[in-house]
């Protein structure tokens, strides 16, 4: 059987289904289950719609306000808390006045009791006017449903509509409740459709090329936008849009004149590649930068389609020159050493054969918390036999994971990475990095370091006090 | 020497400084020895509140969530709550359940009382009738769309005191309600405790649940469950205390409760946050219990003085400062500020409370300042004060580090959450030490900031 119930989860038996071990020979749609429901009470690390829309999709953007219709919960939990920075440079060539305007501000309706009973609409339009006095340099503004709006009802759209004509400026209605679907994919989903229905095809880029792309689903975390841009430039490719790091919100409207859609993170946003292409006829592929194979691979697959395969060539040359000798250190110190990847999604499929082929290491296994079938198939595919590849994952399985199967590392998230600390081993943030970038060849490096210093932290060779002094002397980090 | 209540002119919250119930009743609840939080609501309500909680205090933060969907919208969450605490439960084996309600579960009406009665009789079927008593399981309501955390954290305590608390035996033990503080100011306040002599049920105990030893040959795994806390026994045992204090007087609906149902005695506030504050703490001690005050403590309480003494007149005195965040460690620290000569130009709170605007005035008065103050504001609120007003000194959370940053204005990280420096969870601020320890960071930030560009002024 291709399935594996933990033991501690034999009293909530549906998981089973959930954790898929890789065997070559089972077939192919032999995958784990996923995106539905989460057992109730078993320690999920999910999240909810409201998440995967505001922290995820939108809130990358650097020049929209974003008001959260919401008890004050939501939106103190969407202020400031993604490490997505963006800059004041508008496409037009203009200064937009506020540097990272998307971590700094936040704005909420504050429901009480009252709006509870008699509806929260009057609150939303006045909040709507008074962001747009507070902040009236923003190109548009955002309105978020949350579990108390979707429950009461309030109807975001019309407020959305009846704000735009009054204010003159885009105002966007994100109807995304935290209830909604089983995890924060649905709110990726809504996000997707949302900007895509209402923006693309409303604005016209300022200049286009014969070489511009929409580079899809990268949000620019720790600064992997920047990075990732330098090379498309110097190969002579114009990112003419982001969906949506560091963006602006003109940007998203002219993703129609793009040439090809490029899709980084698969998971959250094919949704406006495929959607793009419907109506507009724009192909797109799909990536992988992460790491320096998948990086050079994904580099030409681009460029080759604008012909720009030599160019290409050269910029993955020069940037490989700078990172392989370091890249080989750090192979040497990383080989054989057993991680496994708890992302939020498409990362236990870009990194799990690049850590192995590029770093030595093993990867054990892979999990995420809201991936689909599509994404399960790629996490299978790349792993090897009797790896494991699990969905949604809960606390105690994750301590099971750990003592049974001698891990070195554990690539997860915040929630995660102090519980696994306790446990002895140590961790490293994937979602939003420690000391990142991690995308692209200098990005791999980057990780790389971060590994190493994870795993040869010098604290990991004295964890418990011993009698008497250990005479062997354990290898301790250089720099 | 008088409060200016500056009003709000706007109705939306922009950069709050406050959220909502039912973070406060899940950090109360990591305070109970193998205790689990289970949230009935949908997984966001536990997800963002585990990350708030674990990157302030760089802990494990294991809540439980009932993932209510559309399904539970229009049907009601009975199926979830039911399982959920079966699941929990059966796998976690706690000693205590903490049900904590949402703005859904409150607004769909689920009734929390009778789905856990349904709840604990299947558990009964399942696991058999003595374990399943063994396992107390605690109704918090905690509407989000009411108040602040800080409420959600006083219903948790209140939830504790009616439904955990049972009279038998006088005990001679002082409750303790710490508020929404940091493991160093829990571990401050059992060292005040020792030193008087006192021995203390702190309802409930967060210093070592949120700041746990790296320990794997003592911890407890599958599922781990970090050291310390409030044992459930003492939380039984609280009705039979000879008082209890709580450290807020907007956290204080437990001890009121405690003393209405079991005469225990209480004492709401202040919390002992600089000189006057501690001592009055020390005298509330001494009043509940009749220990004296001790030798031991009045020589830490000597070497806050003597601090004072050197560092206030020459750096400190004149210096204008703001600080935001909760109401009661707001005051404190506003009184506190006061001691040291400086000046609290703008004193701001996000919760909307009256007691606040009376704390303010006291400092008012005791220093002769002319205090700004902002009640149920938000952070927004703040920086559009400093930009026609700047102060020398902000203290206050995390969350004002751009401002702050932008302004030129250095920032003494006090409260929650505070992420972008490390440590401030551990250090008390409570306590002759706490204000020993805020005595030297605001002084070495004010060396930093005001002298360093003339170094040879930092010369003694």
């Amino acid at each position: 059987m291709p399935y594996k119930l933990f033991d501690v989860s034999k009293d909530i038996s549906e998981r089973k289904e959930h954790t898929l071990v890789k065997h070559c020979q089972d077939p192919e749609d032999c995958l784990p289950k996923c995106n539905i429901k989460t057992v109730p009470g078993s320690m999920t690390e999910r999240g909810c719609a409201f998440a995967g829309a505001k922290g995820v999709i939108t809130g990358a953007i650097k020049d929209v306000a974003h008001v959260v219709h919401s008890p004050i919960g939501c939106t103190m939990y969407g202020y400031g808390s993604k490490r997505y920075p963006t800059t004041t440079e508008m496409p037009d060539g203009s200064t937009f006045p506020v540097k990272d305007f998307n971590i700094k501000y936040i704005i909420g309706t504050d429901l009480q009791e009252s709006d509870v009973v008699f509806g929260g609409m009057k609150k939303l339009r006045q909040a709507v006017r008074e962001t747009n006095k507070e902040f009236p340099f923003v190109t548009a503004i955002y309105l978020y449903a949350t579990c108390t709006t979707g429950l009461i009802g309030d109807d975001m759209d019309a407020v959305a509509k009846e704000m735009q004509e009054e204010l003159g400026k885009p105002v966007i209605a994100f109807n995304a409740p935290g209830f909604a679907g089983p995890s924060q994919s649905k709110g990726h989903h809504v996000g997707n459709h949302t900007l895509f229905d209402n923006l693309v095809g409303t604005t016209e880029p300022p200049a286009i090329t014969p070489y511009d792309i929409n580079l899809i689903g990268e949000y620019n975390i720790d600064g992997d936008l920047w990075l990732l841009k330098e090379y498309f430039n110097e190969i002579g490719i114009n990112v003419l849009s982001t969906f949506t790091g560091d963006c602006s919100h003109n940007e998203i409207g002219w993703m129609h004149r793009a040439k090809l859609s490029v899709v980084r993170c698969q998971r959250s946003s094919t949704y406006i590649a495929d959607l793009i292409e419907e109506k507009y006829g724009i192909p797109y592929i799909k990536t992988d930068f992460f790491s320096t194979e998948y990086c050079a691979k994904n580099l030409i697959a681009v460029a080759k389609f604008f012909g720009l395969e030599d160019k290409a060539k050269r910029v993955i040359a020069k940037r490989m020159a700078k990172v392989r000798s370091e890249l080989e250190f750090y192979k040497e110190k990383l080989k054989g050493k057993k991680v496994f990847i708890f992302s939020g999604g498409p990362k236990s499929y870009h990194l799990s054969v690049p850590l192995e082929n590029e770093l030595g290491m093993e990867t054990t296994g892979v999990s995420s918390m809201f991936e689909h079938e599509d994404g399960y198939e790629k996490m299978k595919s790349r792993v090897k036999e009797g790896g494991l590849v699990i969905d949604d994952p809960n606390t105690m399985e994750l301590e099971e994971l750990v003592e049974d199967y001698d891990i070195d590392l554990i690539l997860g998230g915040v929630k995660e990475k102090y519980l696994v600390h306790k446990l002895g081993v140590p961790s490293l943030l994937i979602h939003s990095y420690e000391n990142g970038p991690y995308i692209g060849f200098e990005g791999f490096l980057n990780l790389a370091k971060d590994m190493y210093s994870a795993i040869y932290n010098p604290v990991w060779n004295f964890v418990e006090f011993q009698e008497t002094e250990d005479p062997d002397i354990k290898e301790e980090v250089t720099t | 020497m008088s409060v200016n209540i500056i009003k709000k002119e706007r109705n939306a919250i922009i950069n709050p400084l406050k959220t909502c119930q039912p973070l406060g009743a899940m950090y109360a609840v990591t305070g109970i020895r193998r205790a689990v939080p289970l949230v009935h609501g949908s997984q966001g309500c536990s997800t963002f509140v585990r990350y708030s909680l674990s990157r302030h205090f760089r802990e494990p933060s294991e809540i439980a969530v009932t993932s209510l969907h559309e399904d539970a919208a229009v049907f009601g969450g009975r199926r979830n709550l039911v399982e959920g605490l079966q699941n929990v439960a059966i796998r976690l084996k706690p000693d205590l359940i903490g049900v904590i309600t949402t703005c859904s579960s409150e607004i769909i009406g689920d009734d929390i009382i009778g789905f856990i009665r349904s709840a604990k009789d299947e558990l009964k079927q399942k696991i058999g009738e003595a374990e399943t008593e063994k396992i107390k399981i605690v109704p918090i309501s905690t509407p989000s769309f009411v108040e602040t955390h800080l409420k959600g954290y006083d219903n948790a305590i209140k939830a504790l005191a009616d439904h955990v608390a049972e009279p038998s035996e006088p005990n001679g033990k002082i409750n303790i309600i710490p508020g929404m503080v940091n493991p160093g100011d829990v571990r401050e306040i059992k060292h005040i405790l020792r030193l008087m002599d006192v021995d203390g049920i702190i309802l409930t105990d967060i210093s070592d649940p949120f700041d746990s030893p790296l320990r794997p040959s003592t911890a407890e795994y599958k599922p781990y469950y970090p050291k310390g806390g409030t044992n459930v026994e003492e939380i039984v045992d609280s009705a039979n205390s000879s008082g209890t204090i709580s450290l807020t007087k907007y956290a204080g609906s437990g001890a009121v409760s405690l003393e209405k149902k079991y005469k225990v005695p209480a004492e709401l506030g202040p919390i002992p946050i600089g000189v006057q504050n501690t001592d009055q703490f020390l005298r509330n001690l001494k009043k509940l219990t009749g220990n004296d005050v001790t030798d031991e403590i009045l020589d830490e309480r000597g070497l806050l003085i003597d601090s004072m003494a050197d560092f206030a007149s020459r750096y400190l005195h004149g210096r204008t400062v703001a600080i935001y965040g909760d109401p009661e460690i707001t005051s404190g620290m506003a009184r506190f500020v006061g001691e040291l000569g400086m000046e609290p130009k703008l004193v701001l709170t996000g919760s909307n409370s009256q007691d606040f605007v009376k704390d303010v005035e006291k400092v008012a008065a005791e220093t002769g300042a002319e205090i700004d103050t902002m009640v149920g504001q938000d952070l927004r609120a703040m920086e559009v004060y400093l930009k026609d007003n700047p102060v020398d000194l902000m203290i206050g959370n995390s969350d004002a580090r751009l401002m702050a940053k932008e302004y030129g204005i250095p920032l003494v990280r006090v409260g929650f959450p505070v992420y972008d420096r490390v440590g401030y969870h551990r250090r008390p601020i409570v306590g002759y030490k706490g204000g020993i320890h805020l005595i030297d960071l605001i002084t070495n930030t004010v060396l930093e900031k005001y002298y360093e560009h003339e170094h040879w002024k930092l010369q003694q």
